[in-house]
């Protein structure tokens, strides 16, 4: 997406942000969408959905790993049943890269990416941004620090490319374990030393490690990794003095972040990311919507 | 006896390192006069009545195509492609002789299996079809399988499939006994825990994509071990579609050492590269996957120095159903047999290599690897030949191959060069 494109859903999701419950748009109206997640979600799910009933769209929610994927059925047979019910967009969550464009290439209805595999998460990049853009005013010239599990997070991955379109300095901070090849390519500067990555960052933005990534295999433990690279309030004493903490959720207390920071009211944006989820969902389908009249 | 007299050819005999205008005589199913210009007055076929004259306009005639690596579904998934269509694939597109790998249903691990699809190709006719035996039972890659008796049974070499055998200890026994029986062995290099769970080759393509790297260093690895296992061992190594630079350097290395090594690559891995995968397009997962342009051109490099010494097909039937998938569960491979020759002569039409080395590197190195009938038109020789047209030009069209298999990397590409005819054994078994 273009700055300008990028703009302009921020600033609708921001009016979105200041009046959730005044009908500000009936774009859904009439229309379906149909919540496809092929992994667990909660707070994504319910916000796309929530979004939606705020747009007076009726909304279905299908969670397929409980359903015909159990039965073998491929994404694209799933897709195709779908397509025939003529939903008008389908929001889609899956564990493969590529799995939203996939959808899109075989169906009718607009495809919202709401996360696959380890590629992109757009909607979370776009509330990351609205989040900073409240609080901060502005995310141009920011230092924002992402931290944590690059290499299997697609929230890093959007954020890079739409923090970096909006003019963010950004770090990429982790062990070099979970660092996945020439990033550095992608217009950000990479540290293996979190304290030195997060010095005067406006933003520490930390990312969820899965648990399952710390038995050996990927980093050697649990304590190491928080000893290193989770963050505490002693070490975000080496961000700016303003300093912001942000995480995508859902986190692993004691794990990237210690709860003490994760709660701080005055630092954390930890909830307020989750608000904004809603407000630039609804952007998204809005925007969508009146593009597909 | 049937005497043929092919006039007004574009010879190309890598076995005599002939290319020029010229004919070719056979007589039954062997050769019996090749040249240049046109025959001795003396040898006045014209006034023969038995023998007849075909007059090839112009187009090229060359040894067959030997492809050293088809993965053939039959036995075990006949359904993706069965013997019949392979064989009429492999004839139309100018392969005399392929040699199969042994990952059937049952896997060739004994020499029953080898019999039986011989037994069978022999009986559908066309193409030569040699099999090459699995290295270990199962292709499980721990006890070592009956390579002395699937070697009787006409093994021409003995692999892992695609994969590498990892266990060193197995893998040196493997080589000193490939040395001893006097067969190649056939290795698809990868280091498996390097390259588990990749789904594209790794690097800023891979990253941005979110797809799981596939490192090329898995590949020269295991060349590199197997190249210190020889030293000891003796006997001949062939790296199978050989894919990075640095396997590449590894093998030319050797090379210059004086190790028996060969090695061969297959068209995707010179026309095409990582970015293709832009797109999650899935027929582009490949077995190596596509790696980086400097690859590439590595690829290019040593087939022109000679590094590497044959061309492959590497053809691997896979249906729709396993390809319609994201990227990362789509199943590796694509069809090769259509599209092995057109896509070759792009390296001569490129001005990289002349039509001598490309049917060295299609025709003569492969036969000679794997010691089966082929590469040369040598009077005395089997009438295993082509007619083909390096210039004709189509569009790859996966939907109008012959053979069943129908997913192909290179689909819409123009392509250049047509077979127009392929004799095995002095008969046609295809003809446009």
């Amino acid at each position: 997406m273009s700055p300008l494109e990028i703009r302009a859903l921020i600033d609708r999701s921001n009016i979105f942000a200041d009046n959730p419950h005044d009908g500000v748009s009936a774009a859904l109206a009439g229309k379906t969408i149909i919540n496809l997640f092929y992994e667990n979600s909660t707070r994504t799910r319910v916000s796309f959905e929530l979004a939606a009933k705020r747009l007076g769209g009726s909304v279905l929610n299908i969670a397929v790993a409980g359903s015909s994927v159990k039965k073998g059925e491929t994404l694209l047979d799933t897709a195709t049943t779908l397509n025939a019910m003529r939903p008008d967009i389908l929001v889609i969550r899956h564990n493969c890269a590529g799995a939203a464009l996939l959808l899109s290439q075989h169906v009718d209805a607009a495809v919202i990416n709401a996360g696959d595999g380890r590629h992109e998460h757009p909607t979370q990049a776009l509330l990351d941004a609205l989040t900073i853009q409240r609080r901060v005013g502005r995310i141009e010239g920011l230092k924002i620090a992402i931290c944590g599990d690059i290499a299997n997070s697609r929230v890093a991955r959007s954020n890079i490319h739409l923090l970096g379109t909006l003019g963010a300095e950004l770090r990429l901070v982790c062990p070099v374990t979970l660092l996945p090849a020439d990033i550095g390519n992608m217009g950000v500067a990479v540290y293996t030393d979190f304290e030195a990555g997060i010095e005067g960052c406006d933003i520490v933005m930390m990312l969820r490690l899965q648990t399952e990534r710390m038995a050996g295999t990927e980093t050697p433990s649990q304590r190491e990794y928080f000893n290193l690279f989770g963050l505490d309030s002693a070490k975000l004493m080496r961000a700016a003095p303003q300093a912001l903490v942000m995480h995508p959720g859902p986190m692993n207390r004691g794990v990237e972040i210690d709860s003490a920071t994760a709660d701080d009211v005055e630092k954390s944006l930890i909830r307020t990311q989750v608000e904004m989820g809603v407000a630039t969902r609804m952007a998204c389908l809005e925007a969508i919507a009146t593009r597909t009249q | 006896m049937t005497r043929r007299r092919f006039i007004n050819a574009h010879i190309i005999d890598p076995g005599q390192g002939l290319d020029a205008m010229g004919y070719l005589d056979v007589t039954d199913d062997r050769i019996t006069a090749v040249g240049s210009g046109t025959p001795d007055a003396s040898d006045a076929p014209e006034t023969d009545i038995d023998c007849s004259i075909i007059d090839c306009k112009g187009a090229c005639l060359s040894p067959g195509i030997v492809d050293m690596r088809v993965q053939s579904a039959d036995p075990g998934a006949e359904h993706l492609e069965d013997l019949p269509t392979l064989l009429a694939a492999a004839a139309a597109g100018g392969v005399t002789a392929l040699a199969c790998l042994p990952n059937t249903r049952p896997i060739m691990d004994e020499a029953s299996a080898i019999d039986s699809l011989s037994m069978k190709a022999t009986r559908i006719g066309g193409p030569r079809l040699y099999c090459y035996g699995a290295a270990t039972k199962g292709l499980g890659g721990q006890e070592m399988a009956e390579l002395g008796l699937m070697s009787h049974a006409g093994a021409v070499g003995f692999t892992n499939g695609t994969t590498s055998v990892a266990d060193s200890l197995i893998m040196r026994r493997l080589l000193g006994y490939s040395a001893m029986l006097d067969k190649p062995f056939i290795q698809h290099c990868e280091d498996p825990a390097l390259g588990k769970d990749g789904e594209m080759n790794e690097g800023e393509t891979s990253t941005r994509l979110g797809l799981i790297g596939h490192p090329s260093e898995a590949e020269v690895i295991i060349i590199d071990r197997d190249l210190h296992l020889l030293r000891r061992t003796g006997g001949r190594y062939h790296v199978a579609h050989i894919s990075t630079a640095a396997g590449i350097d590894a093998v030319r290395r050797a090379k210059a050492e004086g190790l028996a090594v060969t090695a061969d690559t297959a068209p995707p891995y010179f026309l095409l590269n990582e970015l293709a995968v832009s797109h999650y397009n899935t027929a582009f997962k490949l077995l190596p996957p596509l790696r980086s342009e400097a690859d590439r051109l590595a690829v290019i490099a040593g087939i022109a120095d000679g590094t590497i010494d044959a061309i492959a097909s590497d053809h691997m039937p896979v249906d729709r159903d396993a390809k319609m998938q994201p990227f990362g569960p789509a199943q590796p491979g694509a069809s090769g047999l259509d599209t092995l020759l057109a896509a070759s002569l792009s390296l001569v039409h490129h001005g990289h290599i002349s039509l001598l080395q490309l049917m060295t590197a299609l025709s003569l190195a492969p036969a000679t690897i794997l010691d089966i009938i082929g590469g040369s038109l040598t009077p005395g020789s089997a009438a295993d030949f082509i007619l083909f047209r390096p210039d004709s030009g189509w569009v790859v069209q996966g939907a109008s191959f012959i053979s069943n298999s129908r997913i192909s990397p290179f689909e819409s590409l123009p392509m250049q060069g047509l077979v127009d005819a392929t004799y095995i054994n002095g008969v046609a078994a295809f003809a446009r």
